[in-house]
């Protein structure tokens, strides 16, 4: 799958982009709509400010990965984003809803936007594909025959169809980080939250959940994604946004990032990791 | 497609097998665990003495002559149900029959019972034989009793050796036959087969000893009789057609089970079970003697307008484009269905009106299609057509003609309490503890009340509360039979202890399973129902349990309330019968067994609930 990542999917949400689109920096997003818009999003925890003054705009089908030391407000912001945390001062619009204390507007958000946790968080006392398939079911009010079926086409997707009727427990970490982006998928999201997919993993088990998430961002996924995976954010990504201290302190696409930092905390931070 | 993850799978390690655990000889075995050190020999003995001499005193109680062992032979009938009329006797029998059949096609569709090979059965029975010997040797028999006893100690340990030396030898004969697996082969024997030989042995010693033909009745000369030949005295026949009911009803399961869905088999059995008690109890053996007029005249209007209005309600509710308002309405119909109790009415218009807000107020988590809708609302004519009949029946005088309260007391009033508190406590304190960690103040302010509230009174004062005060306050036409009254009381307290064991469960959920739940976008209570009450109540198995043991146990407190539960009758009816002068410790001795299987019994599904649920958890 990783080889051939043109396998074209009847399934996939965002199809209509040719799948061996590149991305990167080659990637003129210039006319894309926006889908994520932050404005000016502050948020504390009791006295400490975890977010301050964050503004960013995300366009349609544009992969960004935010990076930044521990406790930089990374996650925090990512989860501000389907509202797991509530923001205190700013805007949040996830394609054109507002973020309010409205329960429509989240849960009408939360359904456009999936999201794959570091510890996976997949439901252990369900099978792989009762998983996958529960919110199809429940929140789409699909029959269960379909949402099966795609359930089993998407695990196809992340390489592991056999695994279906097995229990959580009974997977690799890897395994289950790849069901839990097949379980996102199957809601059919329009964008995808990934808040350090890969942290909880060992090594060798990083790639094939990396090569999950390159397939995606081929396919023409609008993908926000935390990481500390330096070659991922090299490879895919269109922009990547560095973070310290709750504020946003650089943005820039890979290659200006990586070879000509203009701030001096960027140039801290990758002199600490490269 | 890429086979990423079984990178080390792939290798090819060969298999080495783990080295075989040595098998000890007996006597290496004893001098390896008992006699390993001096400190260990000497506790060792010591044990052993402290365990002869218990063992000694008890059997000395059991078997001295002066022991009225008569008094529970005689008395079984009055510890099961009291004084429950003979010539309906035959309703107690169809009562069973009807449990012991669910009981058979449930363990046949639950697939039931597991293999243990053979030898262990023999090793099981020499031991068995072996203690029996050693039991005969301490007690105080005569010489004649004690040769009685060990010759059947003897048959039963050379039974145990018979097995385990010939399904041995079988196993080496069919190893000489050349046969490669014939090593791991072992003949196994079913557990449900070995139970069914030992009720087998039980219903049969029955038709040799007559220790269930005696009966004994007040109003009757000679009151203590044996074999009158009716189903009512002599219970050896009726047994023998009941263990032919449970292995019918079994293998039926078992030949059925292939052929039906595995899912609604088992949902149907479910709900038989649910109604089963219900129905058994107030239909059965109570017999409710209907009046037609009334049924025809009030009860059936009542039904068909709760049918057809909240039928029309509910369908609107699951539409998915009914939104926001249908949450209003429904709220309405609740604060409705508690109006009603301001002003005098039939109790069943008030039942009905809250059932309806709570199927209300539940129907936007089933809307849907036209296909759930309608499976939504079938589901409110079911519940409110059997709970319509229930009510109805409660409320016709019995044809049973007992004296007292009640119309069966005994180990069938204990049994009777148990079930319908525990299925009433179960929804009552997930309930509370879901209200408790709630978010909403009000719910969770009412729930903490509650709980504290019950938890902090006496259960006696309960009981006599519910029993006495409450009938006082009750409107002016509205009764409620004593039992009826306590079960509310007792259930009201036991869910309020249960609520704080699923409260720990539901603690014992990850803020992960919450959030993973919310980002796919399920609502609160979708998310409750799948994902937070599953693992709850799974975490909650062993409190819960024992929840249950201690409900059925504490049913003895209904005497202080002047009913006839089995420990009662033991202890307080059975040594006043003149023929029984004093037989308490006997009595109380019989009935401690009963209720230590049962309770046992419960403990040993629990363990096999926790390793069943278990699988597939870590």
């Amino acid at each position: 799958m990783t080889e051939n990542p043109t396998e074209a999917n009847p399934l996939d949400p965002v199809a209509d982009a040719p799948a061996d689109a590149p991305t990167g920096a080659a990637r003129d997003l210039s006319g894309a709509r926006d889908v994520i818009v932050c404005e000016d999003v502050s948020k504390w925890y009791g006295d400490f400010q975890a977010l301050d003054r964050v503004s960013a705009t995300i366009r349609e089908q544009e992969v960004v990965v935010v990076l930044g030391p521990s406790g930089s407000g990374k996650s925090t912001w990512i989860r501000c984003i389907n509202r797991l945390e509530i923001h205190q001062e700013g805007r949040i619009v996830v394609d054109d809803v507002e973020l309010t204390n409205d329960l429509r507007n989240i849960e009408k958000v939360r359904s456009e936007v999936g999201m794959v946790f570091q510890q996976f968080n997949l439901f252990p006392h369900l099978t792989i594909l009762d998983n996958v398939t529960l919110a199809p079911i429940w929140v789409r009010k699909k029959p269960r025959a379909e949402a099966e079926e795609q359930a089993m086409a998407l695990l196809e997707r992340v390489g592991i169809p056999e695994q279906a009727a097995k229990y959580p427990g009974q997977l690799s970490g890897g395994q289950q980080q790849r069901v839990a982006i097949a379980r996102a998928l199957a809601m059919e999201p329009r964008i995808m939250l990934f808040d350090e997919p890969t942290s909880a993993l060992d090594p060798e088990m990083i790639k094939e959940v990396l090569d999950v998430m390159k397939t995606l961002a081929h396919s023409g996924m609008t993908m926000m994604v935390v990481t500390h995976e330096m070659g991922f954010a090299k490879e895919v990504a269109d922009r990547l946004i560095f973070m310290e201290g709750g504020q946003i302190v650089e943005q820039n696409t890979p290659e200006a990032f990586f070879s000509n930092p203009t701030e001096e905390r960027t140039k801290l931070f990758l002199s600490q990791i490269l | 497609m890429s086979e990423l993850s079984s990178t080390t799978g792939n290798l090819e390690v060969p298999y080495t097998p783990p080295p075989a655990t040595p098998h000890l000889a007996p006597r290496e075995w004893v001098r390896a665990n008992l006699f390993s050190t001096p400190f260990n020999s000497v506790l060792t003995v010591m044990s052993a003495l402290i365990l002869a001499t218990i063992g000694r005193g008890l059997l000395s109680f059991l078997f001295n002559p002066i022991r009225q062992w008569d008094a529970t032979a005689t008395n079984l009938r009055l510890l099961m149900t009291q004084a429950y009329p003979e010539e309906q006797y035959l309703r107690v029998w169809v009562c069973t029959a009807v449990i012991l059949i669910l009981t058979g096609l449930s363990l046949a569709v639950w697939r039931a019972g597991s293999h243990v090979p053979v030898t262990k059965v023999g090793r099981n029975l020499l031991a068995t034989g072996a203690v029996v010997a050693l039991m005969t040797l301490l007690a105080p028999f005569s010489a004649s009793a004690t040769v009685q006893w060990l010759v059947a100690a003897a048959v039963v340990a050379g039974a145990g050796e018979t097995l385990r030396r010939g399904v041995g030898m079988r196993a080496s004969a069919s190893g000489a036959g050349g046969s490669d697996e014939s090593g791991d082969q072992v003949a196994t024997i079913s557990t449900l087969t070995l139970i069914a030989i030992a009720l087998g042995g039980l219903v049969a010693s029955l038709w040799v000893v007559p220790y269930g033909h005696h009966s004994y009745l007040m109003d009757r000369t000679p009151r203590v009789l044996a074999e009158p030949g009716t189903v009512a005295m002599t219970t050896k026949l009726p047994w023998t057609i009941m263990l032919l009911i449970v292995v019918a009803a079994t293998f039926l399961g078992r030949s059925m089970r292939d052929r039906l869905p595995t899912n609604a088999t088992r949902a149907t059995l479910l709900v038989a079970w649910l109604l089963a008690p219900p129905t058994l109890l107030y239909l059965v053996l109570r017999d409710p003697s209907f009046d037609m007029g009334h049924v025809l005249g009030t009860d059936l209007p009542i039904f068909g307008a709760y049918a057809i209005g909240g039928g029309l309600l509910l369908s609107w509710l699951t539409r998915p484009t009914t939104g926001e308002i249908g949450r209003i309405v429904a709220a309405v119909v609740l604060v409705v269905g508690f109006c009603t109790f301001l002003t005098p009415m039939r109790m069943i218009v008030r039942i009905d009106m809250l059932m309806l807000a709570s199927f209300a107020l539940a129907a936007p988590t089933f809307a849907g299609g036209p296909r759930a809708r309608r499976r939504y609302v079938t589901g409110w004519l079911g519940v409110l057509g059997v709970s319509s009949w229930l009510i109805t029946a409660i409320n016709t005088p019995s044809t049973v003609d007992v004296p007292g309260d009640f119309f069966i007391g005994g180990l069938s009033l204990t049994f009777i309490v148990a079930v319908f508190t525990i299925v009433v406590s179960f929804p009552l304190g997930i309930l509370l503890a879901l209200a408790r960690t709630s978010t909403m103040p009000i719910f969770r302010l009412l729930a903490t009340w509650f709980i504290e509230f019950v938890r902090g009174v006496p259960l006696i004062t309960i009981l006599i509360f519910f029993s006495i005060m409450v009938p006082l306050f009750l409107p002016r036409g509205m009764e409620l039979g004593e039992v009826a009254a306590v079960v509310i009381g007792y259930a009201l307290f036991s869910s309020a202890y249960l609520a704080e064991n699923v409260r720990g469960g539901l603690q014992s959920v990850t803020r992960g399973q919450h959030e993973a739940a919310e980002a796919v976008g399920m609502t609160t209570g979708q998310k409750t129902v799948f994902i937070v009450l599953p693992q709850a109540l799974r975490v909650s198995i062993p409190p819960l349990v024992g929840h249950c043991i201690g409900v059925f146990k504490e049913t003895s407190l209904l005497a202080i309330i002047g009913l006839f539960d089995v420990l009662y009758i033991a202890r307080v009816v059975m040594p006043n019968q003149t023929e029984f002068m004093g037989s308490t410790r006997e009595n109380v001795l019989f009935v401690s067994l009963i209720y230590w299987i049962f309770a046992y019994q419960m403990s040993k599904a629990s363990m096999r609930l926790e390793r069943r649920t278990g699988l597939g958890e870590r």
